[in-house]
């Protein structure tokens, strides 16, 4: 029988699913076909949240033509999300930018320049404002979704050529409390364990996370645990009923901005009940409170006299009961292995930095940690936020290679790197993300480089900085791949750039884990990969402020072909020179190393031969981590080496509940919260111009409790009006079971004026960590009328 | 022609029931599952929106509990996006981003 091109790829998708479950079907012929098929398949990393799942784009004749998931990979085991299926369909999209596009001023219409032209206003502006205004009237704002290569070079430009720590990136919205949190608790940056530990875990406490549509593959590999272990107990801690919450044995639904009262009083139940581990505390750990003096056991155990269950349970707004409070702390230090995993919910908060503080807590008294199942993981929103942006050097403090900016051993080492004048890279740090655009707004940035990202949109109490961004006081450079709300508002210069698969770079997901992505598909004709644009704007600004040390900074990486050779030369500078001794060790992840490899290295990874392994699966034992021997200080099994605590010990920290920045009352009644829906990604400028992903869900809407929509009078699909203090949407109501009552919820991609809710949000920020509390904030809503069509919006 | 393969998930003892749920989609063959709940799945749809359409009524069917992709092939839809027969676009639009490209 003739077998159809249609029966190959049926039989061939078929296999596909069927060699996960190591099941045989009765046609493994089509593997001779298969081989013989002209499609060339080149493996990388999904773009659309921080997984990192990996997969191969089938391309034939140049065209992106089919995509199957990577087995193998030890992040997604091969499975792939709806959302990643469709990225392809931005590679050859109409809307594509593909010539660089000029304003004077941000009034008038844009026109078509050359890239010569473009590259000489660039330099021109950024040049003309460094000699008028001083180094610190020039900034940067990247991404999480920018390659580490583009968020190293961009820095290094930055810092070692204009002279200023202005360095900042959309992380800053989403991870900063995270960093926070692991600085101040475990004293190094990022997760002990990783995703191994999801198989071996006999506790998941999942809080402030909906994984199920936010990371919706890691929520399969916790799912498959729970169904194959009807014994793991799955606890979901959140204000609202997600999709997240129907696999969880318990429930917790609190007010928003009380948990830090239901962590501390499980840590009251673990140590009443004598459940903490002694042994543990006694070998590994120090007490803390406030901004770092030593407490004892007992000071630490009197700060949670006033977190009773049963106080805890009356703070947290009355729908926990202590019964409950008290099961959840005995199942979390009691089981083999306890999982907590988080996202936005703990981090976009203004105790951001405690909330992460006190989930540690619990593992360390416990010493649910170190060991297999059992891991205190912080899930990334983005796919590169912890490589590019907390490695690379893509914050405001930090420098590559988790190297404090303040500390002057340690810009030196970094100068000495890159063969620049020691003193070059500025002793101060640079402006964090909301002092960027608040300097914005006062007119002191003269010239901002914004790339990959839409602050216009993502920014909270967004009308507020929009103010500033549509003045002509600052000239603005976007890079981007679409057209977005701050090409369209802020940008005077867009220039269009290669999209993924379209460009070689690295990406590091959640887990400490650096992979590789090689450009598989030609950019449309006239966009380029951002490390081109970045050296021939240097060269262009080396001229024009006659200025040999920024030629310094892009001499290893002139000449260099930009689709592989140069960022293969940033990536060897940066992972050779500036990670090598640091905790983020990279240097045995070399190319040659991680495009061997299925999925990735986690580091610290100091030799290719150990690289070539996977790396270090867990952090700090002894056998497991090579720094861990290295930098051992005695003979115990775990080793604490992070630069951050010179004690060597993990810290717990006795912090207190405290309320958001605002909080309902008689004006404001009701809380409001945003979130992620699946079919999204951030500003929709991507999956808003995929059909099939826009009609999923054209446009946001607000989620009401059905007790509060029956009192205000509110059906499903009426327009309702939300108020906070800074802005006003109109968006149709989702009359659901899923936020508190006395709780509203609205998704946060939708473009649309009337409905962008960052215009309501809160720009209050951590005073640690400077995240917004993008999570909390008071609001109004009515009804203003019955059901309305609308049309979904995208610039 | 669109056609992708999932690994469908659901309760060990709602299988038979789940393969019968998706069956009756229609468009929708199963190839195979596992006393796990895993079911092996592929999706003949006539483009990427009938795809997305058929996978909602997958998830949607009260025993799933989760639907992975494992392999997608677009090849018919690719050729006609790259030589303009179709457009992705939601947006059939000529804004002033459109005129300047």
């Amino acid at each position: 029988m003739v077998q159809t091109r249609r029966d190959f790829l049926k039989r061939t998708a078929a296999l596909s699913a069927a060699s996960y479950l190591g099941m045989l079907l009765p046609f493994q012929d089509v593997d001779n076909a298969l081989a013989a098929d002209e499609t060339a398949w080149h493996r990388g990393s999904c773009r659309l949240c921080g997984v990192g799942c990996r997969l191969e784009l089938g391309v034939k004749n140049g065209l992106p033509v089919a995509l199957r998931g990577v087995p193998q990979s030890r992040t997604n085991m091969g499975y792939l999300c709806m959302k990643g299926m469709h990225f392809w369909k931005l590679m050859n999209h109409p809307e594509r930018l593909t010539t660089p596009l000029y304003r004077a001023k941000k009034s008038d219409k844009f026109k078509k320049i050359s890239w010569d032209e473009a590259m000489d206003i660039a330099a021109d502006k950024f040049a003309g404002a460094v000699k008028e205004h001083g180094n610190d009237s020039v900034a940067y704002y990247g991404s999480g979704q920018a390659l580490t290569e583009e968020t190293y070079l961009f820095q290094k430009i930055f810092r070692g050529g204009l002279q200023t720590n202005n360095v900042e990136g959309n992380p800053r919205l989403c991870m900063a409390s995270a960093v926070g949190g692991y600085m101040t608790s475990f004293g190094a940056d990022e997760p002990i364990g990783g995703y191994a530990d999801i198989e071996k875990a006999d506790c998941f406490f999942i809080i402030g996370s909906n994984m199920a549509e936010a990371h919706p593959v890691i929520f399969r590999r916790v799912m498959r645990r729970k169904l194959d272990n009807p014994q793991v107990t799955v606890i979901n801690a959140d204000p609202r009923i997600s999709l997240t919450s129907r696999i969880a044995d318990i429930h917790l639904q609190f007010n928003p901005g009380t948990d830090l009262a239901l962590l501390n009083s499980m840590a009251y139940v673990i140590i009443e009940e004598k459940l903490h581990n002694q042994q543990f505390i006694n070998d590994y750990v120090a007490f803390k409170k406030g901004k770092g003096d030593t407490i004892d056991f007992e000071e630490y155990k009197k700060s949670l006299a006033d977190y009773t269950p049963e106080k805890a349970a009356t703070i947290m707004g009355g729908k926990v009961t202590a019964d409950q409070i008290r099961e959840v702390a005995r199942k979390f230090a009691s089981s083999k292995g306890t999982l907590s995993m988080w996202t936005m919910g703990l981090n976009q908060r203004k105790q951001g930095v405690w909330a992460n503080n006190l989930v540690h807590n619990l593992h360390i008294l416990t010493g649910q940690l170190l060991k297999e199942g059992a891991d205190s993981l912080s899930l990334t929103g983005q796919p590169n936020a912890c490589g590019g942006v907390r490695e690379g050097g893509g914050l405001c403090h930090i420098l590559p290679g988790h190297r404090p900016v303040e500390k002057e051993a340690m810009r030196n080492q970094v100068e000495e790197a890159w063969g620049v004048p020691k003193g070059r890279i500025p002793a101060l740090p640079g402006l964090h993300t909301m002092a960027m655009f608040s300097a914005v707004n006062e007119g002191k940035i003269k010239a901002m480089w914004i790339n990959c990202t839409s602050p216009v949109q993502s920014l909270p109490n967004c009308n507020k900085y929009n103010t500033g961004l549509a003045k002509d006081d600052t000239f603005i450079v976007c890079t981007d791949i679409f057209p977005t709300l701050t090409t369209e508002l802020a940008a005077n210069l867009v220039l269009p750039t290669a999209f993924h698969f379209e460009k070689t770079g690295v990406y590091g997901c959640t887990e400490r884990r650096s992979q590789i992505t090689r450009k598989a598909i030609d950019p449309p004709k006239g966009a380029k990969p951002e490390v081109e644009i970045v050296r021939d704007w240097a060269n262009l600004l080396a001229k024009k402020l006659n200025d040999p040390v920024i030629s310094q900074c892009i001499k290893p990486f002139a000449g260099l072909e930009p689709e592989y050779a140069l960022p293969k030369a940033i990536w060897e500078e940066y992972s050779q020179k500036l990670t090598k001794g640091t905790d983020c060790d990279l240097t045995g992840a070399t190319y040659e190393v991680l495009e061997g490899m299925y999925d990735g290295v986690q580091w610290p990874a100091p030799t290719a031969e150990y690289a070539k392994t996977g790396g270090t699966v867990k952090k700090f034992v002894r056998g497991m981590d090579p720094m861990a021997e290295t930098h051992k200080t005695d003979d115990k099994p775990y080793q604490f080496y992070g630069a951050a605590h010179p004690d060597h010990k993990l810290w717990i920290w006795a912090r207190p509940q405290a309320n958001p920045e605002e909080i309902p009352d008689g004006d404001y009644p009701f809380y409001l919260s945003t979130g992620r829906i699946i079919d999204h990604w951030h500003t929709m400028s991507m999956t808003g111009r995929i059909p099939e992903l826009l009609r999923a869900n054209p446009y946001s809407y607000i989620e009401v409790n059905p007790k509060d929509a029956t009192r205000l009078g509110i059906k499903p699909g009426d327009m309702v009006e939300i108020t906070s203090r800074r802005g006003t949407n109109i968006m149709p109501a989702k009359v659901y079971e899923g936020p508190i009552e006395g709780m509203v919820f609205a998704y946060w991609h939708d473009q649309h004026p009337d409905r962008m809710i960052n215009k309501v949000t809160m720009d209050a920020i951590d005073p640690g960590s400077k995240e917004p509390e993008f999570k909390i904030c008071a609001c109004k809503i009515k009804k203003v009328s019955g059901p309305q069509a609308l049309k979904p919006y995208i610039v | 022609m669109v056609i992708a393969g999932f690994v469908v998930q659901c309760q060990p003892q709602s299988q038979q029931d789940t393969v019968v749920a998706l069956e009756a989609l229609g468009q929708v063959e199963v190839f195979g599952a596992d006393e796990k709940g895993n079911i092996v799945t592929v999706v003949d749809a006539e483009s990427s929106a009938d795809l997305e359409k058929i996978v909602k009524k997958m998830e949607g069917i009260e025993q799933v509990l989760n639907v992975g992709l494992t392999y997608l092939n677009v090849e018919d839809e690719a050729k006609k996006i790259a030589s303009g027969d179709l457009s992705p676009n939601p947006f059939p639009r000529k804004k002033h981003w459109e005129k300047l490209n």
